[in-house]
């Protein structure tokens, strides 16, 4: 058999094999009327073959991304496949599945027994991971729809000073506590309910959403990528495994001749500058601040802990016991409202206003409980990042920040140095 | 092409774009809200027009209408749903031409950056990082825990159907507080041995007690005495005079008796002769008191049990309700109570159970709270729950329905009031949507005025010839029963939500829950005043001895003269949150705190 066929055979066993997977289980109603099926406005579910390819492609634009970063020294080719990026997983999956809000499924998966996470949203939250322990951030270069749609719109970077990109460091890693506490005590996916993007890719959203994925997007234009470095909780994950990472970017093939043309070709502001044209150096003072510093992490983390647990009061109001229990008990003659959705079906379910409060004081206690993990997870961030700023390491080149790096490449195109 | 004119080329590619973007924008803008606004399942025309064809039924002509508006509707609904779509995609491609086109002019235009010149020192700079990451981490934190305790937990308060409730530690005054021990007539023993409904005729009850026994004897006297909610015939006026205007409840001035209650209740005091009437009750027992009204002595209470029909477990309802806020009332013979299980009973003035049914747990999701009201020897019901409306009539010695006369209405937390009007004594009654006049004598509905809206709490008040009916989110009428255009005047500006309103010297007062106190012209509704008080009003306010009496929820009585012009008399302080309307007798005035009763006259 020629290659030709084998690639014709193949591309109509993929035709075919898409249209099995979309097909309806029960057929729609025809009315004879000549009335054209509206489509759907949410995914429609997808065959289990389709969701493999999908993982396939994302190792495949993984993998080419590493490629374009590490070995071809690519920029061209990381944004052209970022372009591709953002026609597949952005508009043709319409932004689902994606690994930022995979972090979900991994954590609803570990908390309830019941909950069984599928392969592909496995292999979507950990294959970046595994990529970025290795080859650094390749994954936000070109595989990740949300930071391609943001890349493509940079257009007069502003840089912005540490102190903000310090502290507005924190915001991810609150959005991450909160995703993880909510997916726990089976609340909600808020990264997807609030994920800015999805609005666009799928041409249809709340008219708020639309507002949102547009603002971050006329932001972005000078502000590069404003999801990615303050709000994306994947983010703060890869940042860690990125810090570890075995091969990186470098903005140099060979040895730093120190021309500083690459000090502003990075809109993200992620090139270190050498240890050496630093002045003053570092005093005593840094080690007394070290030390009160790494006493003040138990405190961060209790003061942290603490309060998210007293703050179970309205975090747990985002559940739909607990939301309805409370409406319940405050407006009792909604009961009569046959407009109000949630208390109808309520009521269509026979169950009781005590059972229903009974559920949401579980949901209360799991608040209360979970809050304790996520304020001292968030109070253990705040404190090791302080800690962090007094702890100084030499550096002889221009490098980029191995945590912050997005490994796009254009510090790559600057470097006059090529082999 | 030169560079110069791809930068033109690709600079005006961008503003055509981003102008085209733009227009799609607001036009996909501007199709959203029409879409939002044109909804054709909600259309008004098409809700007239269905309602007119519940009237004409077979009326074709009608139907067609429907049917082709409806294909309108549709039509525009559909249509504009693809200029949305077509919009959406429009937007994506003007954006992406925009995109690219800024992208290619800006390339084009970047130059290689000089390097910089200067580096910031990163040991200051780190410096400055620390000092924002704990502003950063410390404001987190502390929004988070403002935010905890600004955050109130609405299930901690909430008890399970069968749960007791508990009660709070009494707290000590300044004047002598007498204690409540066990009664030597406490009523469980009578209850061992429960007289249950009488038969009819039979003489029942401790007739003696106060030695009336005639019906127009128990009429002139209901005329006189404080013996239901809002004193006399349910109108909020006094006849009584030399009602103190000087009071303070904590340091005890003017303070004749202050006596601790054993069991909440939001019903309000009533009076007859020296005996002084309420109720207090919980999720495990209901309880009338009886008190002396010299002495503020407990004469006996009697437990509400062992009723058939009365269920297991109370009703699930509102703690700013509870389970005894109708308040008592009593001809002289027997004094009457009403709960919220449903439960109906009669005692004598001695305390000895007459007679005693349950009326069907009521559909009231907040509890019901409409009070009794007594005529000859009818007791009138107003029982207006969510499985329907209706004015029952109870005959007053054996607890046995005289009549009962369905209404359609929904649930009301309004009290019946009586009126003489145009010779003849009338029951009013207010509910949604109607303030409707009956015969107590039979029942029967002799007018009805569709003027009413929400949740309906206040009771309706007659004066000047006109009966007045206000709720809040709904208006203030003045009524002309029996008239053909039955509505004299309405105003809307100050509504009131609990309290009632109260007519007197050609005056209407208005009581809101916000705490503004207005005075309306009774005969046209001109507003002449408003007064207004820190705390909103739940009591309602009475007229006794040419005065007002408005208790605001913080305890303060607002005195004001019957004026046109606000004249302030006083504002003395009960010194604990009160919501129970006074109870006046001839120099004293008795009021219901939220633990205390006081009886206040002048020393």
């Amino acid at each position: 058999m020629s290659k030709r066929i084998k690639i014709l055979l193949f591309g109509i066993l993929l035709v075919m094999g898409q249209l099995a997977a979309g097909q309806q289980r029960f057929p729609k109603p025809e009315f004879e009327t000549g009335y054209v099926q509206p489509s759907p406005t949410t995914p429609e579910p997808r065959g289990l073959a389709m969701e493999y390819m999908d993982v396939l492609v994302l190792l495949a634009v993984l993998s080419l991304s590493t490629w374009f970063a590490l070995r071809s020294r690519s920029r061209r080719g990381i944004l052209w496949l970022s372009v591709f990026t953002l026609i597949y997983f952005g508009f043709y999956r319409k932004g689902c599945i994606c690994s930022i809000g995979a972090i979900q499924n991994v954590a609803l998966s570990l908390s309830d027994a019941a909950y069984t996470i599928s392969l592909t949203a496995l292999a979507f939250f950990l294959l970046p991971l595994l990529y970025t322990l290795f080859f650094g951030r390749t994954f936000c270069a070109g595989a990740c729809p949300l930071g391609a749609i943001q890349d493509l719109l940079i257009i007069h970077p502003i840089s912005l000073p540490p102190w903000l990109r310090k502290a507005a460091g924190i915001i991810p890693v609150v959005y991450l506590g909160l995703a993880i506490l909510f997916a726990t005590t089976g609340t909600e996916f808020i990264i997807c309910r609030y994920d800015p993007f999805v609005g666009i890719f799928r041409l249809d959203a709340p008219y708020h959403m639309v507002v949102l994925g547009v603002a971050f997007l006329l932001l972005g234009m000078f502000v590069a990528r404003p999801y990615c470095r303050f709000f994306c909780p994947y983010g703060v994950l890869l940042n860690w495994m990125s810090r570890f990472s075995k091969w990186h970017l470098s903005i140099t093939p060979s040895d730093c001749i120190k021309c500083k043309l690459c000090t502003s070709s990075c809109p993200f502001d992620a090139i270190d500058h050498p240890t050496e044209e630093d002045s003053p150096t570092p005093d005593r003072t840094y080690y007394r601040r070290f030390i009160i510093y790494s006493l003040l992490i138990p405190v961060w983390i209790l003061a942290g802990g603490f309060i998210a647990s007293k703050s179970y009061t309205y975090l747990s109001r985002a559940h739909q016991d607990v939301y309805l229990s409370e409406l319940l008990i405050h407006h009792p003659e909604l009961v009569n409202d046959p407009d109000n959705l949630d208390i109808q079906a309520f009521l269509s379910a026979e169950k009781t206003l005590d059972t229903l409060v009974e559920d949401a004081r579980l949901v209360q206690q799991k608040f209360r409980t979970g809050g304790w993990f996520m304020g001292g997870f968030i109070g253990l961030v705040i404190g090791i990042t302080l800690m962090n700023q007094v702890v100084f390491r030499k550096r002889k080149d221009y490098q980029p920040n191995r945590g912050d790096c997005f490994s796009c490449g254009r510090c790559m195109d600057y470097c006059p140095v090529k082999n | 092409m030169n560079e110069d004119q791809i930068l033109k080329i690709s600079a005006n590619t961008a503003i055509v774009a981003f102008v085209f973007s733009f227009i799609v924008a607001i036009l996909l803008m501007l199709n959203y809200y029409q879409l939002k606004a044109n909804d054709p399942l909600e259309l008004e025309s098409m809700e007239l027009l269905v309602e007119r064809l519940k009237d004409e039924p077979k009326n074709e002509e009608l139907k067609n209408e429907i049917r082709s508006l409806d294909l309108l509707a549709r039509k525009a609904f559909f249509t504009s749903q693809w200029q949305v779509k077509t919009g959406r995609y429009l937007l994506l491609l003007g954006s992406i031409v925009w995109i690219f086109a800024m992208r290619y002019y800006f390339t084009a235009r970047s130059r290689i950056p000089e390097p910089d010149a200067e580096q910031i020192s990163e040991v200051s700079a780190r410096a400055f990082s620390q000092r924002w990451i704990m502003i950063a981490g410390g404001a987190i934190l502390l929004l988070a825990f403002v935010a905890s305790f600004a955050a109130n937990d609405h299930l901690k308060p909430y008890q399970a159907s069968g749960e007791g409730e508990g009660e709070g530690p009494a707290t000590e005054g300044s004047i002598e507080v007498i204690a409540i021990t066990e009664s030597p007539d406490t009523g469980q023993a009578e209850a061992d041995m429960p007289e249950e409904i009488q038969l009819e005729g039979e003489p029942a009850g401790d007739e003696d007690a106060i030695g009336i026994t005639s019906p127009a004897e128990i009429t002139n006297l209901a005329g006189t005495h404080h013996n239901g909610f809002r004193g006399p015939f349910g109108n909020g006026v006094s006849q009584h005079k030399n009602i103190p205007v000087d009071w303070d409840g904590a340091a005890g001035r003017n303070i004749r008796w202050k006596t601790e209650i054993p069991k909440h209740g939001y019903n309000s005091p009533v009076l007859w002769e020296d005996k002084l009437f309420l109720s207090g009750g919980d999720m495990s027992v209901r309880v009338v008191y009886c008190f002396h009204a010299k002495t503020g002595e407990l004469l006996w209470q009697q437990e509400v049990s062992d009723i058939p029909g009365s269920p297991a477990t109370p009703p699930r309802v509102q703690e700013d309700t509870g389970l005894s806020a109708p308040t008592v009332t009593t001809d002289g013979t027997r004094v009457y109570a009403i709960f919220a299980t449903g439960d109906i009973i009669a005692f004598t003035m001695t305390g000895k159970r007459v007679w005693a049914r349950n009326l069907g747990v009521p559909d009231n999701h907040y509890g019901h709270s409409s009070s009794l009201i007594v005529w000859k020897n009818h007791l009138l019901v107003q029982y207006d729950s969510g499985r329907g409306g209706k004015l029952l009539s109870l005959d007053t010695s054996t607890g046995n329905t005289r009549w009962e006369t369905s209404r359609q209405v929904g649930i009301s937390w309004a009290s019946p009031i009586l009126a003489e009007i145009g010779g003849n004594m009338q029951v009013i009654l207010s509910a949604e949507p109607l303030v409707a006049g009956y015969d107590p004598e039979t029942g029967e509905e002799l007018w009805s005025v569709d003027c009413m809206m929400g949740e309906v709490g206040p009771s309706p008040a007659f004066g000047e010839g006109l009966v007045y009916a206000a709720n809040e989110y709904a208006r203030l009428v003045a009524i002309k029963p029996g008239a053909v255009d039955p509505v004299v005047w309405e105003n809307d500006e100050y509504l009131p939500e609990i309290a009632s309103p109260v007519v007197a010297g050609g005056l209407i007062f208005i009581a809101t829950s916000y705490g503004v106190l207005a005075c309306f012209d009774a005969a046209s509704g001109e507003k002449y005043w408003e007064e207004e008080a820190q705390q909103g009003f739940s009591a309602s306010p009475l007229v006794a001895d040419g005065k007002l009496y408005a208790m605001d929820t913080g305890g303060i009585m607002h005195i004001f003269s019957l004026s046109k012009e606000k004249k302030k008399l006083g504002a003395p302080v009960l010194g604990e949150q009160a919501f129970a309307s006074p109870a006046f007798s001839e120099g004293t005035i008795y009021l219901r705190g939220e633990k205390y009763l006081y009886c206040i006259g002048n020393e």
